[in-house]
């Protein structure tokens, strides 16, 4: 089993390294950790004894198994050296080290959007998250960002809640549309 | 021909006004979102899954086949105007037909793409058509066993396909499994991995899968590595070809129909391996003129894989429609789909929904034809799209995810829970798992437990019947093969 060292920051940096530095070994742990917590989570459910022995345990017993079996190989696999390879994509540089800072400011507008859509209601909600989310990743006219925000927001709601009957809270906006 | 006197049915059907309509939307929405950076067929027919929430079965279906098809030539698309490598689908043709644009000749390049998939597309829908019934003539006769033998295959072939690292392909398997398990037991009504959170009762919509682990993936894994250079578009006029051009191009569309279509209908084929054969076979065909351009933009190189591309997404609905199994990622999304409707793929559709069937296939012919029509003369305008500025482009991503979570329930559970499958997405790019296991898993995973529950039912607890059945033997020696193939090939190579 992997040690604490994995929530060291420098073993989480970035470009990896040999065997226990490699940052994707959280990953093989957290697939051998999910195979036991599979286990164990679906111990408590109760078995209706049924005849045949097979009740809502069995297939999450034999996932888990698999999984723990998986992770075993995968744990072993990356403290050898393995290492998979960064997917490809067209907008993606994969010499460059991640951006962590990015992705973190990013999570943290998606999940204040999240708790807020409620009371905010999708236009003001959803203009908000375009208008973080462009400026994050590095929009540089503002102005025009949040005219799209604000364009965007409004017509995803015409389509959505008018023209597709979707209901979408409108919270701040409840009353105006 | 009785099957032919159905297609004819169905094309009355989808030859309606409103239908057509609808394959109009399909196709434009799906070319629009396809051609996109950084999204796949998968992530476009995820993605606009919402749209269709609230439109009838038989015009939702038809709607799909134009985004299925239009995802796919959007993507051809960026992928020969942008230097960039793409998703692995499409890599191959940006092998040549990035080249083929730079040297001026764009307009050839995304001509013998659009005809070649429309020619690959018409054909192996026809195919489709014909084998389709047969397939599902000889699955009505499938036990229980059977058809788990047959999910264990996906499984297993999907995941030592799909990745360099078989381990890597299980483990996605294994994440997709366990999110399938989230929720109530079908059978008995038993809660299960739901940590006590109401809202998981009924599992994880695989639309919040499908788009957590796609779009929100592939935004946190942009954001973390974002090119920050000006995209580099090549211009283009009207898409067309000359004679010479057609002369190179008729023989490579048909040998890439001839791979695509049997690649795509096997379990775990996909279209990654028919594209990367029909272009290593049109190089080693090439002679000649084509030979010296090979590596410097040869038509042949862009005709022969987009061909095979296409035919592969038809055949990947063999298997979809006849037995209910999801070869490919953007297969388990339709099935998903299908599944939204109350409708489960399989040979009793074919027999309970005929109409709907031959509706969908008639309908793939009718938005291929559109995609021709509508590709030739648009390509500048596609072209354009691809200057949307980055950080507008993936704003605009996660606000249409956070849509499709959120439009299901209005509840913001949902969207957290789109936010981790998207932290898992993100991870899985990074570290090289393939997804396409992960959202096959998901959904088949449960298919596969009721299965498995009921041979073993029949079988009174005797494991034995899971290898009774001809069928089932030989379904699992090939799972077997599937992950020990790849272990041998390496101890060879050492």
């Amino acid at each position: 089993m992997p040690d604490r060292e994995l929530n060291d920051p420098q073993a989480r940096r970035e470009g990896g390294g040999p065997g226990w530095r490699n940052p994707e070994l959280v990953l093989a742990a957290a697939v051998l950790g999910l195979g036991a917590f599979v286990i164990i989570g679906t111990a408590g459910v109760t078995t209706a004894s049924s005849a045949l022995g097979l009740g809502p345990r069995f297939f999450p017993f034999l996932v888990g198994g698999a999984m723990i079996a998986v992770g075993v190989c995968y744990v072993i696999d990356v403290l050898r050296g393995g290492h998979g390879d960064p997917e490809q994509s067209e907008d993606i540089d994969t010499r460059t080290p991640a951006d962590l800072r990015t992705v973190a400011i990013v999570s943290a507008i998606f999940l204040g959007f999240a708790v807020t859509v409620d009371v905010l209601g999708w236009i003001t909600g959803s203009a908000l998250l375009f208008f973080g989310l462009a400026v994050t990743l590095g929009a540089r006219r503002r102005i025009r960002a949040a005219a799209i925000a604000i364009a965007l927001a409004v017509g995803t709601h015409l389509l959505f809640v008018e023209g597709l009957g979707v209901t979408l809270p409108g919270g701040l906006l409840a009353g105006v549309i | 021909m009785d099957s032919l006197g159905l297609l004819l049915d169905g094309f009355t059907a989808a030859l309606t006004p409103v239908n057509l309509l609808y394959a109009l939307i399909g196709v434009t929405l799906g070319t629009f979102v396809g051609v996109l950076p950084g999204i796949g067929p998968a992530m476009t027919v995820a993605l606009l899954l919402p749209v269709t929430f609230n439109v009838p079965p038989a015009s939702a279906f038809i709607m799909f086949a134009g985004i299925y098809y239009g995802g796919m030539y959007g993507g051809s698309t960026t992928s020969i105007l942008l230097n960039t490598p793409g998703e692995s689908a499409s890599m191959i043709t940006a092998l040549e037909g990035n080249k083929m644009a730079r040297r001026g000749r764009a307009a050839q390049a995304l001509a013998t793409a659009a005809i070649g998939s429309f020619i690959a597309g018409t054909i192996a829908t026809l195919l489709l058509a014909l084998a389709a019934p047969v397939i599902a003539e000889v699955a009505i006769s499938f036990g229980p066993a059977d058809y788990f033998a047959l999910a264990v295959l996906a499984f297993t072939a999907v995941s030592s396909v799909l990745s360099r690292s078989v381990v890597r392909g299980l483990a996605s398997l294994g994440l997709g499994l366990v999110i399938g398990l989230i929720g109530i037991d079908q059978q008995t009504g038993q809660a299960r991995l739901t940590l006590g959170i109401p809202q998981l009762l009924d599992g994880i919509d695989v639309v919040i899968v499908a788009v957590g682990l796609f779009a929100v993936g592939e935004v946190l894994y942009v954001a973390s590595r974002l090119r920050h250079d000006s995209p580099d578009v090549v211009p283009v006029g009207r898409a067309f070809m000359d004679r010479s051009d057609w002369g190179r191009s008729w023989r490579p569309w048909l040998r890439g129909t001839a791979l695509g279509f049997p690649f795509g209908a096997l379990p775990g084929g996909g279209a990654e391996i028919p594209t990367f054969l029909s272009y290593t076979l049109e190089r080693r065909l090439a002679r000649g003129r084509a030979r010296e351009e090979f590596g410097k933009g040869a038509i042949e190189g862009v005709a022969g894989p987009e061909a095979a591309n296409n035919a592969a997404a038809a055949g990947t609905l063999v298997p979809l429609l006849t037995l209910g199994l999801p070869t490919s990622a953007t297969a388990a999304i339709l099935l998903a789909a299908f599944q939204q409707y109350g409708l489960q793929p399989g040979p009793q559709l074919f027999d309970h929904n005929p109409d709907l069937v031959w509706g969908l296939l008639a309908s793939l012919f009718v938005g291929n034809a559109m995609l021709l029509v509508l590709n030739l003369p648009l390509a500048p305008a596609w072209a354009r799209v691809l200057h949307i500025p980055r950080p507008y482009l993936y704003a605009g991503i996660v606000t249409f995810a956070a849509l499709g979570a959120y439009a299901l329930s209005a509840s913001w559970v949902d969207l957290i829970v789109l936010y981790i499958l998207g932290l898992l997405g993100y991870a899985m790019r990074r570290f090289g798992l393939p997804i396409a296991p992960a959202v096959i898993g998901m959904i088949l995973g449960p298919m596969a437990e009721i299965q498995l529950r009921r041979a073993l039912a029949i079988g009174a607890g005797d494991v034995t019947v899971l290898v009774s059945s001809p069928v089932a033997i030989v379904f699992l020696s090939l799972s077997l093969l599937a992950l020990v193939l790849p272990l041998v090939r390496r101890l060879v190579r050492r």
